[in-house]
């Protein structure tokens, strides 16, 4: 057929805000079945996390405070990191239910399963710098503003890698298993466990081309050691996120047309 | 004016002889080399639907109506051909399924509705109404993995009807619930044609076509092999399905 493509379906305005807050709330809902309990203890359970890694290591590590609270910073933020691209990863099929019913933006099915991970590492953040304040370590403002920064473009890259692996996935169904191994490696080239200084300076750049690594390291180093990361460092930063971001949202634009019929 | 302008649609599904949906299926066969059967689902299919009007679309099983629906609702692209939709739709498709089994039924109200384009507050507010045409009132708080599919199929119903905006596209109106409930979507349905909007319906039911469709379209084979009055449309379907 030689004659061109050209398709303009009109879809009903939608209320953006208001389907991403449904999906958002009625995830949480499913999550904790709707009770009181559950909405407690899903805000406690990283409160609750905290306390417990941190005693932990408080023992462990009682000769090196810096490096307990390093490694607390870095497992939260490696376990949001984990959580949102593993969700995201899967949540066009398993919404697929809304999108061979309606026409709507599905992008919004991919930010709104960010949303647990989110709430878990905004009651982590709340919980450290409490935590910070009561041991007299209360971070400056601008520190605190970077840390914002931070996790903005964490949010950034998390929802990037969301948007192009979950069309991925529709053609792909074993991605989920090999992500799943590839988090498992993740873990160990991020520098969460171990101290970025252990590896000669030249491999750094390398770490650092792994999304995690400079977040973790810049969170670190505005919450823990008082310090600000460099310009450059922080162009790094904003660099891998916009490549992490637009190299995803380019894939979700060219697939998402045909997510209904990989469904 | 025409709301909906479709020329020359065309849709093919291509089936491979060997079905590779995983990473590892990829890898391992990567030189091994497999053919497609082309499954030309729509072929060149053009007409033009007005403003206000009702029109049925008819046809056997695998004749493209669910997928021409689909394409004119956003949801599958087409191959080829040209396409204009002038006005918002609200599909109501696959009924009975859609729901998620693990909330409610208000929850899932919220849900479908701001999907089908319903502001969250209108979408609240039309809870109860919903709830009321679907008959469903005392099931409000139930999750939805206790509905029966009749049930279900109502409340899906029941939320289209509300949010529907302009052009109403339907498959297999008036299948489901009992009498009473068919009759009320009958009323409403008749309600709605007469407020202006436009509806396409596929059915396969001669008498819901002869009764509410003025103008029908037969498709057979990815075409449309008639295209005029529901009465004749039925004769004309029946024809091919059972013979002359």
């Amino acid at each position: 057929m030689s004659m061109q493509v050209r398709k303009c379906p009109a879809a009903p305005r939608i209320d953006v805000p208001g389907m991403l807050w449904t999906l958002v709330r009625t995830d949480f809902k499913s999550r904790y079945h709707g009770t009181l309990g559950g909405f407690v203890w899903a805000l406690l359970k990283p409160a609750l996390m905290f306390v417990v890694l941190m005693s932990v290591f408080s023992l462990i590590f009682a000769a090196t405070p810096n490096y307990r609270l390093n490694l607390i910073v870095g497992l939260f933020l490696w376990e949001f990191f984990s959580e949102a691209t593993k969700t995201a990863l899967i949540s066009l099929h398993s919404k697929g239910f809304l999108l061979t019913k309606a026409q709507f933006p599905s992008w919004i099915l991919v930010v709104s399963s960010l949303s647990n991970a989110v709430i878990t590492l905004g009651v982590f953040t709340v919980t450290f710098l409490v935590y910070l304040a009561a041991i007299g370590r209360t971070p400056l403002a601008t520190e605190l503003a970077l840390f914002g920064f931070y996790l903005a473009l964490f949010f950034l890259i998390v929802a990037g890698f969301g948007l192009g692996s979950s069309v991925l996935f529709l053609k792909y169904r074993d991605l989920n298993q090999v992500w799943e191994v590839v988090v498992q490696a993740g873990f160990f080239i991020a520098p969460i466990i171990y101290p970025l200084d252990i590896l000669p300076e030249r491999y750094h750049i390398y770490l650092y081309l792994w999304p995690p690594t400079p977040v973790i390291q810049f969170s670190r180093t505005v919450l823990v050691d008082g310090a600000i990361p460099t310009f450059k460092a922080h162009l790094l930063l904003v660099a891998v996120a916009a490549a992490v971001f637009t190299t995803g949202a380019a894939i979700f634009r060219a697939y998402s047309p045909n997510a209904a019929e990989n469904l | 004016m025409s709301v909906i302008e479709a020329r020359q649609l065309a849709k093919s599904f291509w089936i491979p002889s060997a079905k590779r949906e995983t990473v590892r299926e990829h890898v391992l066969h990567a030189f091994r080399s497999r053919s497609f059967e082309r499954l030309d689902v729509l072929r060149s299919v053009s007409f033009e639907v007005k403003a206000g009007e009702t029109i049925g679309i008819m046809g056997r099983n695998g004749s493209g109506k669910s997928t021409l629906l689909k394409i004119l609702c956003g949801i599958y692209g087409a191959d080829a051909g040209a396409l204009v939709v002038r006005a918002p739709v609200t599909p109501i498709l696959e009924l009975g399924l859609g729901w998620n089994p693990e909330l409610d039924a208000v929850d899932n109200v919220l849900l479908i509705g701001t999907a089908m384009g319903m502001r969250l507050r209108e979408a609240r507010h039309s809870v109860d109404e919903i709830l009321a045409f679907a008959g469903l009132e005392r099931f409000a708080g139930m999750p939805l993995k206790h509905f029966s599919s009749g049930m279900a199929a109502r409340l899906a119903y029941s939320v289209a009807f509300k949010a529907v905006r302009d052009v109403l596209v339907l498959d297999e109106i008036f299948a489901v619930g009992d009498q009473e409930f068919k009759n009320k979507c009958q009323a409403r349905f008749r309600e709605l044609s007469a407020r202006g909007h436009t509806v396409l319906l596929v059915s396969h039911d001669p008498w819901v076509v002869s009764e509410f469709c003025p103008r029908t379209l037969v498709l057979d084979g990815g075409r449309i092999v008639f295209d005029g009055p529901g009465a004749d449309a039925v004769k004309e379907y029946t024809r091919r399905v059972v013979g002359p």
